[in-house]
């Protein structure tokens, strides 16, 4: 994991400080909302429904034991004993007052951390594959790769005031689980024809009010190129990107208004037009430096099956199905990566208490190398984990409710806030969200459903990634009443869709029956229980589950 | 995107409130040019003289944020389309029934 230098830690403690100021002089009327608003969202301060929320950057998803304990210790001195994971791989906290924000950052710069790059028109937290470093099918770690870009991007003074926010996804593997296409910028780590690894670049993907799939813009650049030609991509939005309109600003706009070849165009010229002088190129020795921070940990060599799993595979079928559902294929022998899914029965999607903050960094210092990270699926993964150690996992696990065996499946939904808590939203996710895990509670049959995606969203800005989900919902207010319209055939992989709205908004209460006919269509017409929703959708198109969706509206 | 309320004519009974500055609770403008964390204390307006007090709120920059007009029923009762919003606001979110106003430990 990266660890700040003297720089770093200066750095992030004087910002605490300085808001500390800002906050006073807030508090004592010399500082006014409009002109305090700017400086709070710096901080990852908003104020939703109920009181300000803070958010706080968990580059690219990774925490420490340490970094994790701090957070809870946050959950417990400043809110109320508990935080709720982000689809961007942070955390926030829903309670905290804001006089105590400025006491809340001098802990989290105790242990290297900030919320700087969470809100704002800037580029924000940099995102990646929660199984970076650990996944068999990754081309090479890209974390080291996040951090080169966190380090660019972080108080770049021609990023500071972007049309809009900016989002950056960086994976090595394929399949994708960082939902790179879906991102203003997507970065796709591959081997050019002579074998050198370097990226292909995605750009104008992304969710809201407009969804698109990003468009490869360069298919290869070099490592030594990254910045400079993320830079003329910048400087390209920057000089273009609408400033009049922010529902056009986004740079998916702007890519769509001047068309894929234009576009590349203008930043190919810029690419070429840069100064030597200008060139953003990272000396070998630092892009080492960075490197190393990312080593991996020393494992051991190992047999590839343990005994003592299998044992206890054997003896337990509720854990026999944790394995099946939430173990996921390490590049290294003996070795696994542990889901922990955050979405047991009845609890808001991404929420986790304090205690079982703890218990998850308990498990990463004592079984996973001291390494965690957040899934943008909102939830945790101990990414290390000997196969051996995985009966102890689980019974720490489950001692803490956080057995939920459904990783990938039905109730492992996708929410956002929603209008329980966002002041943006238009109607509630969360419940909706507990309605359709509901139909889930008999785990034979969820394993009988098999993979699905359920991202549900409470307004047009796509938090909680409607557009990409087998199946979205997206709340929409109607008169005073809250609707949710049904989007089929959304996937947020290498294969990445737009779901498709199928028509009339349903009631709250309409939606849980609603999916539950679907789910009976999809499991009549599938062609083999490995079949996903959205390929059988693909083969049979989406007119006998709109039918169902509406059988008995 | 956007949390802009939606408009309320001048004959709709309205309440305002906003957020305190230092806590972010929720509170309502009362009579007394005070601020009270319960609804039932708020001053129900309507009228053109409404937008004045408005204007007055939107100064009281050091106490309260964001003000804004809430439509009620005439005793002051959470009324209109964003009634389940407001609602929520009033008393807590509705996944979280131990927290918020509802719960007394906002």
């Amino acid at each position: 994991m990266y660890r700040y230098d003297e720089f770093d830690e200066t750095l992030v403690r004087e910002r605490a400080k300085q808001f500390r100021g800002q906050v006073e002089r807030r508090l004592k009327g010399e500082l006014k909302e409009e002109n305090f608003k700017p400086l709070r969202l710096q901080n990852g301060v908003y104020l939703q429904l109920h009181a300000y929320m803070f958010r706080i950057a968990i580059p690219y998803g990774q925490l420490s034991s340490k970094k994790m304990r701090q957070l809870a210790m946050i959950a417990d001195k400043y809110d109320k004993g508990y935080g709720h994971f982000t689809t961007r791989q942070n955390i926030q906290f829903n309670w905290i007052k804001l006089a105590e924000i400025p006491d809340a950052l001098e802990d989290l710069a105790d242990v290297e951390m900030h919320a700087i790059q969470t809100s704002g028109n800037c580029i924000r937290n940099v995102t990646s594959d929660h199984l970076a470093g650990a996944a068999f099918d990754e081309l090479e770690d890209p974390r080291p790769w996040c951090e080169i870009i966190r380090q660019w991007s972080t108080f770049h003074p021609e990023f500071s005031s972007l049309p809009r926010k900016f989002k950056i996804a960086v994976t090595a593997a394929t399949p994708d689980r960082a939902a790179v296409k879906v991102h203003d910028i997507g970065l796709l780590m591959k081997k050019n024809a002579a074998g050198e690894t370097g990226f292909e670049v995605l750009v104008g993907g992304g969710l809201g009010r407009t969804p698109y799939i990003g468009l490869t813009i360069r298919d290869w650049v070099s490592k030594q190129d990254l910045l400079s030609y993320l830079e003329a991509n910048m400087r390209v939005y920057n000089r273009h990107g609408r400033r009049d309109n922010k529902y056009k600003a986004r740079i998916k706009i702007l890519v769509n208004e001047l068309g894929e070849a234009e576009y590349r165009r203008q930043v190919e010229e810029e690419f070429a037009n840069q100064n030597a002088w200008e060139k953003v190129v990272l000396p070998q020795e630092e892009v080492d430096r960075i490197t190393a921070y990312f080593a991996p940990p020393k494992f051991e060599t190992l047999a590839a099956k343990s005994a003592a799993l299998d044992a206890a595979i054997a003896a337990d079928r509720h854990f026999a199905r944790w394995t099946k559902n939430n173990l996921r294929a390490h590049k290294i022998p003996g070795y696994t990566a542990v889901h922990i899914a955050l979405k047991p029965q009845g609890v808001a999607p991404g929420d986790a208490s304090s205690a079982q903050m703890r218990v998850a960094a308990d498990i990463a210092e004592k079984y996973g190398f001291d390494d965690i990270r957040v899934a943008h699926e909102q939830d945790l993964v101990v990414p290390h984990v000997k196969l051996d150690d995985v009966p102890a996992v689980y019974a720490a696990l489950k001692a803490a409710d956080m057995h939920a065996s459904n990783a990938g499946l039905g109730s492992d939904l996708i929410a956002c806030p929603g209008l329980d808590y966002c002041n943006l939203s238009n109607a509630r996710s969360i419940s909706v969200a507990n309605e359709i895990q509901a139909l889930f509670a008999d785990p034979d049959f969820e394993d009988e459903v098999g993979t699905l995606h359920i991202n549900i969203s409470g307004c047009i800005n796509a938090c909680g990634h409607h557009h990409v989900g087998h199946i979205g919902i997206l709340g929409v207010d109607k008169k005073g009443e809250e609707f949710y319209q049904i989007l089929f055939g959304g996937r947020a992989d290498e294969k990445a869709t737009i779901g498709e709205i199928q028509g009339p908004g349903l009631r709250h209460e309409e939606v849980a029956p609603a999916l539950k006919r679907v789910i009976s269509r999809y499991m009549e017409l599938r062609a083999s229980k490995t079949e996903k929703l959205a390929d059988t959708m693909d083969r049979l198109g989406q007119a006998p589950f709109k039918e169902a969706l509406y059988a008995s509206a | 995107m956007s949390s802009e309320r939606p408009k309320l004519g001048p004959d709709i009974p309205k309440v305002i409130t906003g957020w305190l500055s230092a806590s972010g609770r929720v509170v309502y403008l009362t009579k007394d040019r005070s601020w009270s964390e319960d609804l039932a204390d708020a001053e129900v307006l309507s009228g053109p003289g409404a937008l004045e007090v408005l204007a007055w709120a939107s100064k009281d920059q050091t106490r309260a944020t964001d003000p804004y007009f809430m439509q009620v029923t005439p005793d002051g009762k959470v009324a209109g389309r964003e009634t389940i919003r407001e609602t929520i606001r009033a008393k807590g979110p509705t996944n979280h029934p131990m927290f918020g106003k509802q719960a007394g430990n906002n």
